[in-house]
């Protein structure tokens, strides 16, 4: 006999879940791959032009304004490609992980499952999405002469890691937000803007460190994107390392971000049926 | 037989009635959370634990559940009955754990399927194939049961050729076929069937009922909330009876039903609205009263004697000059078998009726209609009133309005003293043996 009922634990118990019902977790993630990629060729496009028109509408730009967004020793289009990249997998999974509870109310109030797998589909679908696009990495350096950091490559797999737990902590939040109030979906994508301009996306860190004194540095790195992406540029093409204050900070702030999303997820899920 | 299978341990569930938060904004729900936090010394705190249990609703809050326990042995077959917004379809999400109980536990053993969602969770865009997958692991079942028994549900849907085009393009026959084929193969352990809530047609639903009966007969554990009454007789070994979010009565089938009745309905042979505009009505005619008189006594009366004639009055008041009105009864039995229908129009009474079919002036008529002596069995049975323009058009409608039990004084008992338990009615006929 299995007993549930009101609980007021920290929900970690829906992580086990999750993993319990992986199955289904993977059936949700084949269906949203299988209706984007039903044309193999042009999913596969699709997930490498966006990047791609991203970092060239970007390298143009800078080239009509005859600014140097880049860092002196690296070349500009690995620096905007990695950060095209990062910054894909972060928006692509708020947006479709903010929508998912909602477009999927017909479901949620008819049968069990839980909750969280729904967020987490759209999360897996923009992490491989995240990875088809990191192959551009290949060309873009090759052509542009960029090295390769060998040494330290191995480690964007869990710098990525850290990026997709960010998101995962962000995404419960935002889910069960959207869930009962409909406004966050309106204001997302208008934070997400923000988002594209307060993290070092279109530009590199380097550039800031001039302009901003270290205090205000590791408060702009203290943002969990900011230090991924930074982190992600150093390990593959060799860009200074972010500041070790501004790692632990956005380490811990991902931390903070990830446990309370499942607490408020569990919260939430509570009352789902009932308000959505 | 004896393992538990479902356990409800003191379970409560409120709901918020609508307030202004209900479907709220973020920045409403913070304002008024400021607003609430700076108003907080004025407004002392109500209690938030009310101890009159029959009060449902309590500040803004509506308890759909209060206390429930009950307890169902592997294998049982349980039928919920009660009226609308009694609690039945939440004490089922609440099982099937779609709703989150406010207060107490719910133990379930073994997998839950109900029914109710057959097709929900089917993607227009995905192939047939692609979607049993995935409404399976919806569903619960394991990827590797799908596949095991993948052939077994598309032979059932009989969709073979479709198998591998969008179900978007399939037909609505097509896809509720394969949905039921799906849900047909889940097998779970307990089955958990809301009559109310569930689409599909009568076929459809009957369809259901007789997978659940099949499923019943492998021993497992079944839910059912209908409203067809004869089913939950035929179908259950218990019954709960729910009344405002609690349960009031847990027995026999038959001794659950029988009290659901008499409760819903009057029992003491008349039903009276008084004129005034809660009484149903239409633009043309209102319903002022039902009644039942039999025993050869004029007082209306809830139980009469077998071998008298029934009279059913139906008194209603012609609101609108010259509209003509036909007055129909339905007669059901206490399981929700349809006894009879009847109406005054000519060629369905024994004598006709003066004022058929003729402009009726404003004011007050009483129609009645006999039942004769000798025709009905002895058991409780249940009268509906229609009231329209013409026989079959209906613009009042009285479900269930009037109950009356009739009583076997013995008169047809002189040969046979076993039971008359079973039959809908039991006429006196007219008999005649002759030598060939």
């Amino acid at each position: 006999m299995q007993y549930y009922g009101p609980t007021d634990s920290f929900g970690f118990g829906q992580l086990r879940e999750v993993w319990k019902m992986r199955e289904l977790l993977y059936s949700f993630f084949l269906r949203d791959l299988l209706i984007r990629y039903r044309q193999v060729v042009v999913g596969v496009l699709w997930v490498l032009l966006q990047p791609m028109m991203g970092m060239l509408i970007f390298m143009g730009l800078f080239w009509v304004l005859g600014t140097n967004a880049g860092s002196s020793n690296v070349a500009y289009a690995p620096i905007i490609l990695t950060g095209m990249l990062c910054w894909q997998l972060v928006s692509s999974s708020f947006r479709d992980a903010t929508g998912s509870l909602v477009n999927y109310r017909h479901v949620v109030t008819k049968i069990y499952f839980p909750r969280l797998l729904l967020p987490l589909a759209s999360l897996l679908c923009a992490t491989f999405d995240f990875l088809i696009g990191s192959l551009l990495l290949i060309p873009v350096c090759w052509v542009t002469g960029t090295a390769v950091v060998w040494s330290t490559v191995w480690l964007a797999i869990p710098i990525a890691a850290w990026l997709i737990l960010f998101c995962a902590g962000c995404i419960a939040w935002l889910s069960s937000l959207n869930a009962h109030y409909r406004d966050v979906g309106y204001a997302l994508p208008f934070v997400m803007q923000l988002g594209m301009f307060i993290s070092p996306i279109v530009y590199d860190v380097e550039r800031l460190r001039h302009v901003l004194s270290e205090k205000w540095l590791w408060l702009y790195e203290a943002n969990p994107i900011a230090t991924c992406v930074g982190l992600f540029r150093w390990a593959i093409i060799g860009t200074p390392l972010p500041s070790t204050v501004g790692m632990a900070m956005a380490a811990a702030i991902t931390l903070l971000v990830f446990l309370s999303g499942l607490s408020w997820f569990q919260h939430a899920d509570q009352q789902l049926a009932d308000r959505i | 037989m004896s393992i538990e299978s479902i356990h409800l341990d003191n379970v409560c569930k409120r709901f918020r009635l609508g307030t202004a938060n209900e479907y709220g904004r973020l920045t409403e729900a913070i304002a008024s959370n400021a607003m609430k936090w700076l108003r907080r010394s004025s407004t002392p705190k109500p209690d938030s634990r009310n101890d009159s249990p029959t009060q449902q609703m309590e500040d803004g809050w509506f308890w759909a559940l209060r206390d429930i326990d009950l307890s169902i042995p592997t294998g049982e077959i349980v039928g919920i009955v009660g009226r609308n917004g009694a609690g039945k379809s939440t004490l089922l999400k609440i099982l099937s754990r779609i709703v989150t109980p406010t207060q107490g536990r719910v133990g379930v053993r073994g997998r839950v399927g109900s029914l109710l969602e057959v097709g929900t969770g089917f993607h227009p865009e995905l192939t047939g194939r692609e979607n049993v997958f995935l409404n399976g692991a919806l569903l619960g079942m394991p990827r590797a049961e799908i596949k095991r028994r993948f052939d077994e549900i598309v032979a059932f849907a009989e969709i073979d050729s479709f198998l591998d085009t969008p179900v978007k393009r399939y037909s609505s026959g097509m896809a509720v076929r394969l949905a039921f084929a799906v849900a047909a193969h889940l097998e779970p352990d307990v089955l958990i069937i809301d009559e109310v809530l569930s689409v599909g047609d009568q076929a459809f639903q009957r369809k259901c009922l007789g997978k659940a009966s099949q499923l019943g007969d492998q021993g497992r554990t079944i839910l059912i909330v209908s409203h067809n009454l004869s089913a939950v007789a035929n179908l259950c070994r218990r019954a709960v009876l729910m009344q405002n979010g609690k349960i009031v009565a847990d027995g026999t089938p038959e001794s659950i039903i029988e009290q659901y009745l008499s409760d819903s309905q009057s029992g003491g042979g008349q039903r009276s609205w008084g004129d005034n505009e809660s009484a149903p009505s239409s633009n043309e005619v209102r319903l002022q009263a039902v009644a039942v008189r039999g025993n050869g006594v004029d007082a209306p009366t809830g139980e009469v004697d077998i071998d008298h004639e029934i009279v059913v009055a139906v008194d209603y008041k012609v609101l609108s000059n010259n509209a003509k009105v036909s007055v129909q009864i339905q007669v059901k039995d206490e399981t929700g078998s349809y006894v009879f229908w009847s109406a005054n129009a000519p060629s369905m009474s024994l004598s006709p009726d003066p004022w058929f079919g003729k402009p009726h002036p404003c004011g007050m008529y009483r129609s009645e209609c006999r039942i004769p002596a000798n025709f009905l069995n002895d058991t409780r049975y249940f009268i509906s009133v229609l009231i329209g323009p013409e026989v079959g058009v209906t613009s009042v409608r009285q479900e269930s309005v009037l109950s009356f039990l009739v009583h076997d004084t013995g008169v047809m008992r002189q040969e046979y003293t076993g039971s008359w338990h079973g039959p809908v009615i039991r006429p006196r006929l007219d008999w005649k043996t002759k030598s060939l």
